[in-house]
């Protein structure tokens, strides 16, 4: 409803976002940051005791298994399989130019492959796949009350759902990077020797391969594999508000799955660079 | 033996306030009807009595003893004694309608196979599927698939059930069988049913007490007679069905 008047024509000003407001979301962000680490924790250390004191599910972790890397593997070739091309093409267009030398091309990509682009890729293509698929399975029980039923039945949904994710996950990444690798690998040499004549020999040379390298590689593999699980099936399991909820979960999971992986890459090879300088 | 008391419950989904200090009691072996609009936090409310939400303030008392801050352990044999038929039917989808009912007789009681699908039986021709045994849960609507549920949820003879929306979806006839189901566990085996719904003719016919939520609030409780007589407008909008009226949609 309008009304004419004095009021109307010097309206009183509107509250613009000042310092305070803006603290304030900062402040609230922050806290919600810290909610969702404490919670994502507390779920690691539940799966964790279930592990050790809950029952063994072969079946389905075999079934998780199937789903997180044998489903994978077309993406997971693909993805990385393009990303050899393309990083061989530029790398050995750039050399061809400065130096002209290209005999280091693979070994130094390979070396690449096992300290960076192997797990790390191969961990943000299973979060986009496999993460999401756990976050809207989950969400989906929690929106059909699936959840409440089995928690009825004095099953425990994370002992039931959550631990058999989590160790098939953490079987599958490490397998899945080195099978990224290879078809990474395979697919840089291929490009090598078509664009620039690179022979296979030449190419595919380990000696650069130190321990450092795989021992580095190894780690990130397992830690994103023990972190995807947990982070995407708290996203599920938090579900609330019915099927646009579940929409939200898919998202949430996709985006926290994708910054954990980086924020772990940035933290192990900071910690593994530090360790090597020693 | 199976007093329920909610007193004072509060109740929040992040900025969202679901339940705002409702206290009811539940007599044993009463028919006690909650009513109100969707999204009122009806079963939000009755998720509190098995610990399947935890109030932000208040208790719930079953039988004297306080539930509110059991495990998740301790409140095991709590959901023994209770049974719950969900909203969504909850049914495993990859076993037959006879082996979903089976599923709690052979996970809590010692009897053979044989003993086990007898006692499925019986239940299924409780709710009129028997002759649907073998079929699967995919090959039925929510209708038929939530009386399977209610069968499954009467395989233990549990203390307490808690109905949300047992007759939503099904037909009149499958509607009044399950309101007989409910009476009669009450009046033949003392059982104290909660029951959410919207299906007001159900409600007037075999309630023994209804309470209804607004907006988060008891806004009244009392005997079916209670509510035909009552003269607070919201509460007489919503149970003659009235679009006019000065009931607001739920936050949220």
């Amino acid at each position: 409803m309008t009304r004419d008047g004095p009021d109307n024509e010097h309206p009183p000003p509107r509250g613009t976002p000042g310092w305070g407001q803006f603290i304030g979301d900062v402040g609230r962000r922050a806290l919600e940051f810290g909610r969702l680490v404490r919670e994502n924790v507390e779920l690691l250390g539940l799966t964790l005791r279930y592990m050790v004191n809950g029952r063994r599910r072969r079946g389905r972790i075999a079934e998780q298994m199937y789903d997180i890397g044998n489903r994978s593997m077309l993406f997971i070739a693909v993805t990385l399989g393009f990303l050899g091309m393309i990083l061989i093409f530029q790398a050995g267009y750039q050399a061809e130019r400065i130096t002209g030398d290209l005999q280091m091309l693979g070994p130094l990509f390979l070396q690449l492959l096992f300290r960076e682009f192997g797990p790390t890729i191969t961990a943000l293509m299973v979060a986009t796949r496999g993460g999401t698929g756990m976050a809207a399975q989950l969400g989906t029980m929690v929106v059909t009350e699936q959840i409440d039923a089995l928690r009825m039945s004095a099953a425990q949904p994370v002992d039931y759902l959550v631990v058999p994710r989590f160790l098939a996950s953490a079987v599958m990444l490490p397998v899945l990077t080195v099978f990224g690798i290879l078809v990474s690998f395979a697919a840089g040499a291929v490009t090598a020797n078509l664009a620039f004549n690179v022979n296979y020999y030449t190419f595919v040379d380990i000696g650069m391969i130190e321990s450092f390298d795989i021992v580095i590689g190894s780690v990130k593999a397992i830690a994103y594999g023990l972190v995807i699980p947990i982070v995407a099936c708290h996203a599920g399991l938090s579900v609330s508000g019915g099927s646009a909820g579940v929409g939200r979960a898919t998202t949430d999971a996709v985006v926290r799955c994708s910054l954990s992986v980086v924020f772990l890459d940035f933290l192990i090879s900071g910690i593994g660079y530090v360790f090597m300088a020693l | 033996m199976g007093r329920i008391e909610f007193r004072d419950i509060y109740k929040s989904f992040g900025a969202n306030t679901v339940l705002r200090g409702v206290d009811l009691q539940v007599d044993a072996g009463s028919v006690h009807y909650i009513i109100g609009q969707s999204g009122a936090g009806k079963s939000v409310l009755v998720k509190h009595l098995i610990g399947l939400e935890r109030p932000d303030q208040g208790r719930v008392f079953v039988d004297g003893e306080d539930v509110t801050r059991l495990s998740e352990r301790e409140l095991y044999p709590l959901r023994k004694r209770c049974a719950m038929v969900f909203q969504h039917a909850t049914l495993f989808d990859s076993m037959s309608l006879l082996d979903n009912v089976a599923l709690p007789i052979r996970k809590h009681q010692k009897v053979d196979e044989e003993r086990a699908r007898e006692l499925a039986a019986r239940e299924l021709e409780r709710v009129d599927m028997e002759e649907y045994a073998d079929r699967y849960p995919a090959d039925f609507g929510d209708g038929m698939r939530k009386k399977v549920a209610i069968a499954r949820a009467l395989t233990l003879d549990p203390e307490f059930v808690i109905f949300d929306e047992p007759t939503t979806g099904l037909d009149p006839p499958s509607a009044d069988m399950v309101d007989e189901l409910i009476r009669d566990l009450s009046d033949d085996l003392g059982v104290t049913s909660i029951v959410i719904s919207h299906d007001l003719r159900s409600t007037f016919r075999v309630a023994d007490r209804i309470a209804m939520l607004y907006k988060g609030e008891l806004r009244l409780k009392g005997t079916p007679e209670t509510f035909r007589q009552t003269d607070d407008p919201v509460v007489r909008q919503f149970i003659e069905g009235s679009p006019d009226g000065p009931m607001e949609e739920p936050d949220g």
